[in-house]
């Protein structure tokens, strides 16, 4: 009897269960599953603090500054249609994006997560929308850092910028974990270690309700903040540098110009300057077409980095390739005697010397102080241009540096077969196609087709300043990690060494003391500065645009100090310049009275 | 020997059903991922304690009951002073490298040791009845204390249950009920912080959805979507993505709910309710009163459990943790439920049958209940 009261109680305490759960599971099912799937997880991006450019000494080049965006969770805005309009119309006023952009945007996104609809917004703007919020359903105001560059005038072109990710590359970055409103670097360091500045963004899983307000963080994956480079460039060294190069440039009317300065034993690149340079803190939100459209139109081309891209004939800083040539090949001794004529002719066409005078018979070192062209003609001719190429391109002539940045171009060192396939149907007949002994000989003083760098130049004067260690040019001093610990330092790395002996490379620095040495002339600038003209150089005008007397032409100089054991490198190149003795070696020799007087500084550990 | 061989005398619906509970419970507690194999091991374990009960003899029991009875306190001492401590309550003891909730375990001893004095009385004297209540007292304190506020409702069920089936008197029932209800009110104040809040959110979930209100709400959610066919196995979204909370034990049966919807719902609940029938038609024909009681304690404890698991699951009754008999991960609670049961079966060997005929069919109507030895 009372058993079966037990099992009565069991019957209806388990009934009224099936009761209940036929309730929930039937009746408010489907309001339940909605629940359920509204009560959904979404991955928000927690964003890695990228790593800071310094110089070498710790100065800051870049800093991470606050910025604040517009953040929407497309499912959080009204539900109505015309409110949601009405929404989105005061957004776009506010933030000045495009209203249809918009909504198409706010239409393709993940309806959970929230999505950046501006960044980089003013503080008028921000306090505008700040003011609004409540009233706007669905939208926040996310801070986030951005990059505030320092002097872009004068550490642009090196440091380079960030910028968000353009469409194209969009699904390729993906892949990689970029999100879609990320910013990558673009150009200069902070595009050629993106990998080492950008650090990992973590993540956190978080339960959003169907407001799109955060219920519950479940899981998260902290960000590893980025690497910190400190560049090899001293900043001091680098505003004297760009300083020393605006004057030049200014005092003789030009506007565009580079310079390396790089240290002969490391290979690190001390200071690089492109001029004109440009404002790369327009770029970092997205720059607006107007100021893009300025700078892609400006004649100076402020955008291009002369120092790694510019490709220009190296004129005669060329000579001391094909005097190393003619030495060590045996054409000629440190002490033969050439004579150095206003022209001469070969096959029929007749090449002039800079002088319309002869300057009577010379070896080597005088040719090169003096930058006597007839001489090298008839040296150029005796050593074949197989074995000039061969010599150029020991020096490091035709490629392409690999240096921390994208962008670096190789110039080039022309031979026979370059030559023939510049023509599509090779014709051997035909000037423009067959190699020439007036190839030769031009290629001999660095013109024909030949072309350089600045940096490829700054690199070929180290090299003759180390004795013929083609050194990797580097840009990256060390790295730390966001704690300060080093987890990277920069070795020096020969790439190749010059097949020349120690007697070869010693006549032909001898002919670099001797130039910069000679009075009346080079040694004017150093007297006048206060530097003691310690070390070597060579200047170069160099023709281009054709053939003819009266081309425009470039102005160089490549220097080395001390002569007996280099510690600083560098070439200077004034485009347009019409005479390198008066407008490229002076700023060389400005930037070495910087460098001597702040020597302890910039040389400072 | 008298009567039939052993394997036939044994209730073979009883264990078929508990073990296909037990694949369920592997099933879901694999889907809401946890420890699927310890859990495999433990249905092991319990299987063994299975056959161990049902081939000890139950009558046996009653005399080591007083041992067994202080053995529960010793270890519910023990737990107070040496107990692991999880999500803020001391409840593990760690017995040679394994975790041991001896609050599960005890839910066994009280039955066999309310069967032994229960079944001595022919008649519930008031003074009986006093000394049963007197026998609850302590493990009960001990154990509300840990806090478990569970085991605590398993225990008053049991004693309220037993003492029914063990023919109290109306007007003793009646008193309990009445000291009951006047004690209801000072029931906040004897509760921790947190059980006295998992009650008044049962009253209201909405008051607090993210915070204490969220288990509930998640539960009912998880237990709502399944709909009637349910989204299927390893398909609960709920469950799945995690936001059902103790989902492998407390709130395993939202996860099953989910997946398998109202239909699979509705047969785990028949499972439960043919396997709670078997353990009734054991207590009918048990040989002795203390077999009886020990048949209708184990229906009693796996009553209780189911109802007021799957009740707080789908929001009918407050939060309590306690777990889903062989569906909730557990090793303590899958061993003792396991055991309890092949006390059952231990009972139902030992019956004395009186066959009538050779060619009778062994319906339970052919058994004389109690026969006189």
């Amino acid at each position: 009897m009372r058993l079966v009261a037990a099992a009565s109680v069991g019957v209806l305490a388990i009934g009224v269960l099936a009761i209940k759960l036929a309730e929930l599971q039937v009746r408010d099912g489907v309001q339940l599953a909605g629940l359920a799937r509204a009560n959904s997880v979404h991955r928000v991006v927690l964003d890695a603090d990228r790593g800071i450019i310094y110089d070498r000494h710790g100065t800051p080049l870049v800093e991470n500054s606050p910025a604040w965006s517009l953040v929407v969770v497309p499912a959080a805005l009204p539900a109505d249609a015309s409110a949601r309009t009405t929404e989105l119309a005061e957004l776009a006023r506010i933030t000045g994006v495009d209203e249809p952009k918009l909504a198409d945007q706010l239409l393709a996104a993940d309806a959970y997560a929230g999505m950046t609809v501006a960044s980089g917004l003013t503080q008028a703007q921000e306090l505008a929308l700040q003011e609004r919020l409540p009233q706007l359903a669905g939208a926040t105001i996310q801070q986030r850092s951005t990059r505030t560059y320092v002097d872009p005038l004068v550490f642009g072109h090196v440091v380079g910028y960030v910028g968000p990710i353009d469409g194209a590359d969009a699904k390729k970055l993906h892949g990689l974990g970029y999100q879609p409103n990320e910013s990558i670097g673009k150009v200069g360091v902070e595009a050629g270690l993106e990998s080492i500045l950008r650090g990992k963004d973590g993540w956190a899983d978080e339960e959003v309700d169907a407001q799109g307000q955060v219920v519950k963080t479940l899981a998260v994956q902290p960000p590893v903040p980025g690497e910190s480079v400190y560049l090899s460039l001293d900043a001091s060294l680098q505003r004297a540098t760009a300083r020393s190069l605006a004057a030049g440039l200014a005092r003789d009317h030009k506007t565009a110009g580079a310079s390396v300065v790089i240290d002969p034993r490391t290979g690190e690149v001390l200071a690089m300057v492109s001029l004109p340079g440009y404002d790369t803190n327009l770029f970092t939100h997205g720059i607006s077409q107007a100021d893009y459209n300025r700078l892609l139109t400006d004649p100076d081309r402020p955008l291009l980095n002369r120092a790694i891209a510019g490709q220009y004939a190296p004129g005669s800083t060329f000579k001391m390739v094909t005097a190393t040539a003619a030495l060590q090949e045996g054409k000629i001794t440190p002490q033969t005697l050439l004579n150095c004529p206003p022209y001469i002719n070969v096959g029929g066409w007749v090449y002039h010397n800079w002088a319309s005078y002869s300057l009577g018979l010379m070896n080597v070192a005088k040719a090169l102080a003096t930058s006597c062209d007839t001489f090298f003609y008839q040296v150029a001719a005796m050593v074949g241009d197989v074995t000039l190429a061969k010599y150029a391109r020991a020096f490091g002539f035709g490629q392409a540096k690999s240096i921390e940045m994208p962008g670096v171009m190789p110039g080039l060192v022309p031979d026979r077969i370059w030559k023939q396939l510049q023509c599509g149907v090779p014709d051997l007949n035909s000037d423009s196609c067959r190699w020439t002994e007036g190839d030769t000989i031009t290629f001999g003083i660095g013109q024909s087709y030949l072309l350089t760098t600045p940096l490829n130049q700054a690199v070929y004067v180290a090299a003759l300043a180390n004795g013929g260690q083609v050194l990797k040019p580097t840009l990256v001093h060390e790295v730390r990690d966001a704690a300060g610990r080093i987890v990277e330092t920069q070795h020096p790395v020969v790439t190749s060494i010059v097949p020349a002996s120690p007697q070869t490379i010693q006549a032909v620095r001898e002919g670099m003391r001797e130039e910069i040495n000679r009075p009346y002339n080079m040694n004017y600038w150093f007297r006048a500065a206060g530097v003691p003209a310690d070390g070597g150089g060579k200047t170069g005008t160099a023709q281009w645009g054709g053939s003819g007397l009266d081309l425009p032409t470039h102005a160089w100089f490549v220097f080395f100090a001390p002569y007996a054991s280099p510690d600083i490198a560098m070439s200077i190149f004034v485009e347009r310049g019409e005479l390198s003795e008066v407008e490229a070696a002076p700023i060389g020799v400005d930037i070495m009275k910087f460098y001597r007087a702040n020597q302890a500084a910039v040389r400072a550990p | 020997m008298r009567g039939r061989p052993a394997w036939r005398r044994l209730d073979h619906a009883q264990p078929v059903l508990a073990g296909i509970l037990c694949a369920l419970g592997v099933m879901t507690v694999f889907s809401a991922n946890a420890d699927w194999v310890r859990q495999v091991l433990w249905v092991v374990l319990g299987a063994a304690a299975y056959v161990a009960a049902s081939a000890f003899d139950y009558r046996r029991l009653r005399a080591i009951a007083p041992g067994l009875y202080l053995a529960m306190l010793l270890m519910l001492v023990a737990v107070r002073l040496v107990g692991r401590s999880a999500l803020g309550a001391r409840r593990w003891l760690s017995v040679a490298g394994f975790p041991l909730e001896p609050s599960e375990i005890s839910k066994l001893i009280l039955v066999v040791v309310l069967a032994a004095y229960l079944g001595r009385q022919e008649r519930l004297s008031w003074r009986a009845f006093g000394g049963a209540l007197a026998l609850l007292v302590p493990p009960a304190v001990l154990i509300l204390s840990q806090p478990d506020l569970g085991t605590t409702i398993v225990f008053v069920a049991l004693l309220l249950g037993m003492l029914f089936l063990g023919g109290a008197r109306p007007a003793q029932l009646l008193s309990l009920v009445a000291t009951g209800a006047v004690a209801l009110p000072l029931l906040p104040h004897l509760l921790h912080g947190y059980q006295r809040r998992r009650l008044e959110i049962f009253f209201d979930p909405n008051q607090d959805p993210l915070g204490a209100g969220y288990n509930l709400l998640q539960a009912r959610i998880a237990v709502g979507a399944g709909g009637f066919f349910g989204q299927g196995w390893l398909h609960g979204l709920q469950g799945q993505l995690g936001f059902v909370p103790e989902r492998a034990t407390d709130f395993v049966f939202a996860i099953f709910a989910e997946e398998f919807g109202l239909l699979g719902s509705l047969v785990l609940l028949a499972i439960f309710g043919m396997l709670l029938i078997r353990l009734l038609r054991s207590a009918a024909v048990a040989p002795d009163r203390f077999g009886e009681l020990l048949a209708g304690g184990v229906f009693v404890m796996v009553l209780v459990q189911v109802v007021q698991n799957v009740g707080m699951n789908v929001g009918v009754l407050p939060i309590a943790g306690i777990p889903l008999p062989l569906i909730s991960y557990g090793g303590s609670a899958t061993i003792t439920t396991l055991a309890a049961l092949g006390v059952v079966q231990s009972v139902v060997l030992r019956r004395r049958t009186v066959v009538h005929r050779e060619d009778s069919s062994p319906a339970l109507g052919t058994i004389t209940r109690r026969a006189q030895a």
